[in-house]
């Protein structure tokens, strides 16, 4: 027995056997207060024994990782790994850089604005970039699309699945049987790895969040959750603005759970509303100031002159920047005067 | 097992009750074949391929194209136009094409009109109503049929009303009274409702935005359940200071919205916009349209309306001119 290697007491080894902690992985995951519990013993106590554990644990450990505590990382490993977590493009290049690359997993990205700004077209273009396959440089996942407003419209989900797939195929790798072996990158086979749920009332939002877990467990392949609008059920008649808070903190905390542990992106729409304060009108985007801490990443769409613009308004690692982006035929892509300059510059 | 389904939503439940009754949603997922719960369909995803949506034909071929097909169905689309653009033709319209079999563009089914401002423009309606049924005289062959038998009325007058109609009419689309369900409502206008009862203060405008919010659910509830296609009308403000401040702000595809050479904005600012799906605008100019000057038609006013597409998740921005004549409203190509 592994426990019998531990240079620990003998009455503390006792009880860690008669508990059943038998072996060193059993005590790799436990919490110090659990096992405390367990052995009726003092938490220090407990602290001790997983610190001794760990100890003789990583002695063993061929891996080299120096984990303190067991499932903790030191910030190094987690540069190292975010350097090398892929993103998931907007399909414009410039919203791409103030995004830091793309849409990051394991992160929980807001984007808000007025009606027609594109937040919807956005859903769905994200919707179809997380598949783009392994081998063009995506994620080759599958999304999670939430419609609490209706506005998910098939018509337009295949459009934009369609100028994709082209636009894979034209400069994806060249050789013939690279592309030949590529027999799923179809628009159809976009719009089917869509799991997407139409959601009537708050209820249903809170359930449908509360049930993804059990959902992607199924289905592992899930690499983005987009919620469209995070906001309309939420802002019904709600009398008790208190329970709100508390309703939407609750699944913004589910929903960034499921961004950690599944390693997954979740992309929340917002609204705008207009707040009263100094005696006149301003715009601000939905839900009040409790929720504006919640999101990790905070994305503004707004109009300026005839051009959209994304403004990252909040985000823990990237410097506030705008970037202009178009609504096309195609999708969400660079916008047409922003080419003509890059265009010019090559002149 | 003690179920809940969240098919309907439930009011007043504290934070415990909701977390427990989702704790149950989630038990009663897909994969739990042990247990036969009354299952929440929402809790499968739907399949999309199988999900495009019906259109509702606005009974002309250009002013469908600009439209892609026509008002689709499960979603809501608003019109905005100042009094006098052609706002209530474009609705009597699709009143009666609503009627047309789906192989003609239509949802064959009846419609409701919920008014809110003037008297029902009950003669227009018999008159197209007349040309609508010559036009399709080989569609509709019993010579007793009448358009207008299918077209339900229902005057409101507040917002609270309404929303009471609103709840009654779950009973009237689960069983329709005739044979052809309810397949298109138009609310013409939702402006009249919010314009006299609610003060410019903050506590009034939060009472509105949250009434708008709660009419929008109820209605995108019942359109997703009954597939209906939901057609709302509603008026303008004239922009009055300058592109500062609220009313300034721009939403949708036009920078300015001009009608009769004033620069206009919709109604109920921008918490009602967030509750549309899509927002069509119609402009209207006093112009000679010099070629019916000449050929004498009286039924062509001389004035320029434009049917354009502010935002909507399905369609480009797009512009497309109409005008109406005695037999209802007809796209002009450019």
């Amino acid at each position: 027995m592994e426990i019998n290697t531990l240079p620990i007491s003998a009455s503390t080894r006792g009880k860690l056997i008669s508990t059943g902690y038998t072996s060193l992985s059993s005590l790799s995951s436990i919490s110090p207060s659990r096992l405390a519990q367990d052995l009726r013993i003092q938490e220090s106590e407990a602290v001790e024994i997983l610190k001794v554990a760990s100890v003789n644990c990583g002695v063993g450990n061929s891996d080299g990782t120096r984990a303190i505590v067991a499932g903790a990382q030191t910030a190094w490993d987690m540069l190292h790994e975010e350097e090398f977590a892929r993103r998931i493009t907007t399909s414009c290049e410039e919203f791409d850089q103030i995004l830091g690359g793309g849409i990051s997993l394991k992160e929980v990205t807001e984007f808000g604005g007025v009606p027609g700004i594109g937040k919807t077209q956005m859903g769905i273009q994200l919707a179809v970039n997380v598949q783009i396959p392994v081998d063009y440089g995506g994620l080759g996942g599958k999304a999670i699309y939430i419609d609490t407003e209706g506005s998910f419209m098939v018509e337009r989900a295949l459009q934009i699945a369609e100028a994709c797939v082209e636009d894979l195929l034209d400069n994806g790798p060249a050789r013939k049987d690279f592309r030949a072996s590529q027999p799923n990158l179809s628009a159809k086979n976009l719009l089917r790895d869509i799991f997407y749920f139409r959601v009537c009332s708050y209820t249903e939002q809170i359930a449908l969040v509360n049930y993804l877990e059990k959902f992607i467990s199924e289905h592992k392949e899930v690499k983005a959750i987009i919620v469209d609008s995070v906001t309309f059920h939420f802002r019904q008649d709600f009398q008790d603005m208190a329970l709100r808070t508390r309703l939407l903190s609750n699944m913004a905390l589910k929903l960034m759970q499921l961004a950690k542990k599944f390693n997954l992106a979740v992309v929340l729409m917002n609204q705008v509303t207009t707040k009263y304060c100094d005696g006149s009108f301003r715009l601000t985007l939905a839900l009040g100031d409790s929720w504006s801490h919640t999101c990790t990443n905070r994305v503004i769409l707004y109009w300026e002159g005839n051009e959209r613009y994304a403004y990252m308004d909040k985000s823990p690692s990237l410097p506030s920047a705008s970037a202009p982006y178009a609504v096309t035929s195609k999708g969400i892509r660079s916008s047409a005067s922003n080419c003509k300059r890059i265009k010019l510059m090559q002149a | 097992m003690p179920l809940f389904t969240v098919s309907k939503p439930i009011p007043s439940l504290s934070y415990t009750m909701l977390n427990m009754c989702t704790c149950i949603v989630a038990l009663a997922g897909p994969g739990d074949k042990s247990s036969k719960p009354v299952r929440s369909h929402q809790m499968q995803p739907q399949n999309l391929p199988l999900l495009s949506p019906q259109k509702c034909t606005l009974g002309c071929p250009i002013l469908d194209r600009s439209l892609a097909g026509g008002i689709p169905c499960k979603s809501i689309t608003e019109i905005v136009a100042e009094s006098g653009s052609g706002k209530t033709q474009l609705c009597l319209q699709l009143l009666l094409t609503a009627q047309l079999p789906t192989p003609l563009g239509g949802l064959s089914a009846s419609a409701l009109y919920i008014h809110t401002e003037f008297p029902f423009p009950l003669r227009r309606l018999r008159q197209l109503a007349n040309s609508f049924k010559s036009s399709y005289s080989n569609v509709f062959a019993s010579s007793s049929f009448d358009p207008c038998g299918l077209i339900f009325v229902h005057a409101v007058h507040t917002a609270d009303q309404l929303f009471d109609l609103l709840l009654k009419l779950d009973s009237v689309l689960e069983n329709p009274p005739t044979e052809s369900p309810v397949k298109l409502i138009v609310i013409d206008s939702i402006a009249a409702l919010f314009r006299s009862e609610f003060e410019n203060n903050s506590g009034d405008l939060k009472r509105r935005s949250s009434l708008f919010f709660k009419i929008a659910g109820k209605l995108k509830l019942q359109a997703e359940r009954f597939g209906l296609a939901v057609v709302i009308t509603n008026q303008v403000v004239d922009v009055v200071t300058s592109s500062e401040g609220i009313n300034g702000l721009r939403i949708g595809n036009l920078e300015n919205l001009y009608s009769s050479g004033r620069r206009v904005y919709p109604a109920l600012g921008p918490s009602w916009a967030h509750c549309v799906n899509s927002r069509l605008f119609v402009s209207r100019d006093e112009e000679i349209l010099a070629d019916h000057v000449r050929s004498g038609e009286y039924v062509c006013r001389q004035t320029r309306r434009q049917l354009h597409v502010l935002f909507a998740p399905h369609l480009p921005v797009s512009s497309c001119s109409f005008m109406i004549t005695r037999d209802g409203v007809v796209g002009v190509e450019r």
